[in-house]
């Protein structure tokens, strides 16, 4: 066999080579739905890429303001916050729920961000003094947060089609060099084992019908010789037998009556 | 004639603190420090006023090092002022420090009903309301033990009892407690400036109550604005505030009844200054309301609170006009604070980046 | 491939791992949680130039392994840096683990473990 993949272990029957050849065949088709998968993923893959190129510079910024805003916030209030705040955290106000998105068979999870709106941990915080500086820093932190989200959708689905196109791609290589290889090659090896089997036979078959000339031949020779000898015995008492036939066609015998 | 003996006692002080105000920083001061380029140049452009206060930090040092150097300096200047106080100015200096103590007992209580550590409760105390006992309040592991500490070892008790049992600590926000410890305070301090056997018809009196009621409203009117839409009922909201005040009582009466900022208006339209800072923020305060960071848009009109601490350091400049007062070290200190909110807010612009908004700060001189 | 759904239905919270003022703000904008008690649990961490490595360590891995509800990590990048081989190392899909820039250290591209990775798979 040329190709290093080998072949697998079949008998070279003719109903193999059927089911090989739907293989290849099969073979075939997958790999090249495969790789259109992979070629779609891929696309998709560096559209993500490029958008979180883009989402992480936002969120540089975005980030940038909100932690600002929270400056402000130290500044009106007079003072940290930050203690405060931690120790009144009890529920979460922000929350997010996951869907999937569908491409080309991958689920792809998206966050989304929803709020509950009862909950809020901090609506005393900063009461007597920059309360104000706190509920739009709160505001602007939410918009930051939805930012992040945003941008967490869309590094979870490069990790997944980064995941997922490894795997796409090793199955086409798979298919396309060892799997469509070997078939081939079995496929070669049934055909010439075939073949090898016709010729066999072909010349078995030949053999035979050789044999079978001889024969007929060597009967042939025999039934002419044994005939040839018949001739000469009996000629004399074919005559006979000839003349007593004609009288009886023209003998007495009654005709059956014929009716209509 | 109340003149005639206050230098026996006062004047020394009183002098000390005239020089201290006399190294506020200037107008022109502020515009060299807009123009620095890194925190660095701040520390230089600093170096005047702050000195030494500022050498132990490393070079190019984060805002809030040093906002914390910067007040650290405050504090030893009034320890300072607060080791040759003697009679009644000692007293008016105690009662300066309460309102820091009311923050650091707020802080402590919340970090003792979840258990955190102490020490880093400690650290994180303001150090003009320090006081000597302090950490015992940490001891405490249920809320009762907690109340009684409060009560036996702070000078805030007064403000505790009567107002707060140990139920109101566990069940109330802590936010409501504050302001309930606040609002007793200024009561206090109040009734202090103005009955004290030394302080009261003395210049001290006069300038005290003015400043106070201006808290006190102050207070007031903001409590209204943050309450809307909270789960503070307005029963709850009466209670917080003061009993005296230029919107007292009626005025106070209508902020307690108010439900949304043209009702809070309508209540302090009585007093000119506070229809002044009404109109002005008027229109763009609800407009301005959401999206007033999504692009540092806004940048040009003040806030309601940041007209009110212009109020207050104008009335603490005009304190200086004064002789033969207290009153000049409260000034004092509450200019020296807005000028440590100043230049953390200025670093904070520098550092970030955003330098469209660094005009926001407060200058008086 | 795709995660089976419960890998992540239940992932309705982000957690935190920052300085005290992006863990503020973050806090601020509503997405802290403590869980009930006895043993609460709280989805964020303060962090300062003297916590543990190890203690950033352990609140890494509980966000990422132990809880199942947190949907997205978010860690500030200088804190990332400290546990840099942690972070590299964690790979999953979920929770996602997102590098947000503090304050005081403005976003660099080139630290960020997704971003090399992105890098590394263009060859550059």
């Amino acid at each position: 066999m040329s190709s290093g993949a080998g072949r697998e272990q079949v008998f070279p029957t003719r109903q193999v080579l059927g089911q090989m050849n739907s293989k290849l065949k099969g073979a075939q088709t997958g790999h090249s739905l495969l790789k259109r998968k992979s070629e779609a993923l891929t696309k998709r893959f560096r559209e993500i890429l490029k958008r979180i190129d883009e989402a992480k510079r936002k969120m540089g910024r975005v980030m940038q303001i909100a932690a600002f805003s929270l400056a402000e916030v130290t500044y009106a209030a007079g003072g940290d916050v930050g203690y405060q705040v931690q120790e009144s955290v009890k529920n979460a106000r922000f929350r997010i729920r996951t869907k999937q998105e569908n491409v080309s068979g991958v689920f792809l999870p998206q966050f989304e961000s929803y709020t509950k709106e009862d909950i809020n941990d901090f609506q005393l915080t900063g009461l007597g003094k920059g309360g104000q500086q706190v509920k739009r820093c709160r505001e602007t932190y939410a918009r930051a947060v939805e930012t992040l989200v945003e941008l967490a959708s869309l590094q979870t689905a490069f990790v997944i089609l980064d995941e997922t196109i490894k795997v796409v791609n090793r199955r086409v290589n798979a298919i396309e060099h060892v799997i469509i290889p070997r078939t081939e090659n079995t496929i070669k090896y049934i055909n010439s084992e075939l073949d090898e089997l016709d010729r066999e036979e072909f010349y078995r078959l030949k053999k035979v019908s050789n044999k079978k000339q001889r024969d007929q031949a060597a009967s042939d020779k025999e039934m002419k010789a044994k005939r040839q000898q018949e001739q000469q015995n009996g000629v004399k008492k074919n005559d006979d037998e000839d003349e007593e036939e004609a009288k009886d066609v023209l003998g007495e015998h009654e005709d059956d009556d014929v009716i209509f | 004639m109340e003149g005639l003996y206050f230098n026996v006692n006062g004047g020394y002080l009183e002098g000390i603190v005239r020089g201290y105000r006399n190294v506020l920083l200037t107008g022109s001061q502020y515009g060299n420090l807009t123009q620095c380029e890194n925190i660095d140049d701040i520390k230089m452009q600093l170096g005047p006023s702050y000195g030494d206060a500022l050498a132990s930090l490393p070079p190019n040092p984060s805002t809030s090092a040093l906002a914390d150097k910067t007040t650290e300096k405050l504090v030893q200047d009034f320890r300072y002022l607060q080791g040759q106080a003697t009679g009644s100015l000692a007293k008016f200096m105690e009662y300066l420090t309460y309102s820091y103590m009311i923050d650091n007992v707020a802080l402590l209580i919340t970090g003792t009903l979840h258990e955190r550590d102490t020490k880093e409760l400690l650290e994180r105390c303001h150090p003009l309301g320090w006081f000597e006992t302090m950490p015992v309040l940490c001891v405490a592991t249920n809320i009762e033990e907690l109340y009684n500490s409060v009560l036996i070892e702070t000078p805030l008790a007064p403000y505790f009892k009567g107002h707060l049992s140990h139920h109101d600590l566990d069940e109330l926000n802590i936010e409501i407690v504050r302001n309930t410890l606040y609002k007793n305070y200024l009561e206090d301090f109040h009734h202090f400036v103005n009955n004290d056997s030394e302080m009261a018809m003395t210049p001290t009196g006069e300038i005290m109550s003015e400043i106070l009621e201006f808290e006190a409203d102050r207070r007031a009117i903001n409590i209204t604005l943050n309450s809307f839409g909270t789960e503070l009922s307005k029963d709850q909201r009466r209670k917080l505030y003061p009993d005296f005040g230029k919107l007292y009582p009626e005025g106070m009466l209508m902020l307690s009844r108010a439900d949304d900022i043209e009702g809070v208006s309508l209540a302090v339209s009585g007093v000119g200054d506070y229809k002044r800072f009404f109109d002005e923020v008027g229109l763009n305060q609800s407009s301005s309301g959401v999206g007033n960071m999504a692009g540092g848009s806004g940048a040009e009109s003040k806030s309601l609170e940041d007209l009110f601490y212009q109020k207050e350091m104008e009335l603490s400049k005009l304190v200086f006009t004064q002789q033969f007062t207290h009153a000049v070290i409260y000034a004092w200190v509450k200019l020296r604070e807005q000028e440590i909110r100043n230049i953390t807010w200025i670093a904070e612009c520098i550092a970030q980046g955003q330098k469209d908004r660094i005009g926001n700060y407060i200058s008086v001189f | 491939m795709a995660a089976p759904p419960s890998a992540y239905r239940d992932r309705q919270f982000l957690a935190v791992i920052g300085d005290e003022d992006s863990v503020t703000g973050l806090l601020l904008a509503g997405i802290g949680h403590v869980t009930d008690p006895p043993d609460s649990q709280r989805n964020f961490l303060v962090c300062d130039s003297r916590t543990e490595k190890s203690t950033i360590e352990s609140a890494f891995n509980r966000f990422t392994k132990e809880r199942k509800d947190i949907g997205i990590v978010l860690i500030n990048q200088h804190i990332a840096e400290k546990i840099r081989d942690t972070v590299d190392k964690f790979q999953e899909a979920f929770p996602a683990v997102l590098e947000i820039p503090a304050k005081d250290h403005p976003y660099d591209p080139e630290k960020d473990s997704v971003l090399r990775r992105v890098r590394r798979l263009f060859g550059e």
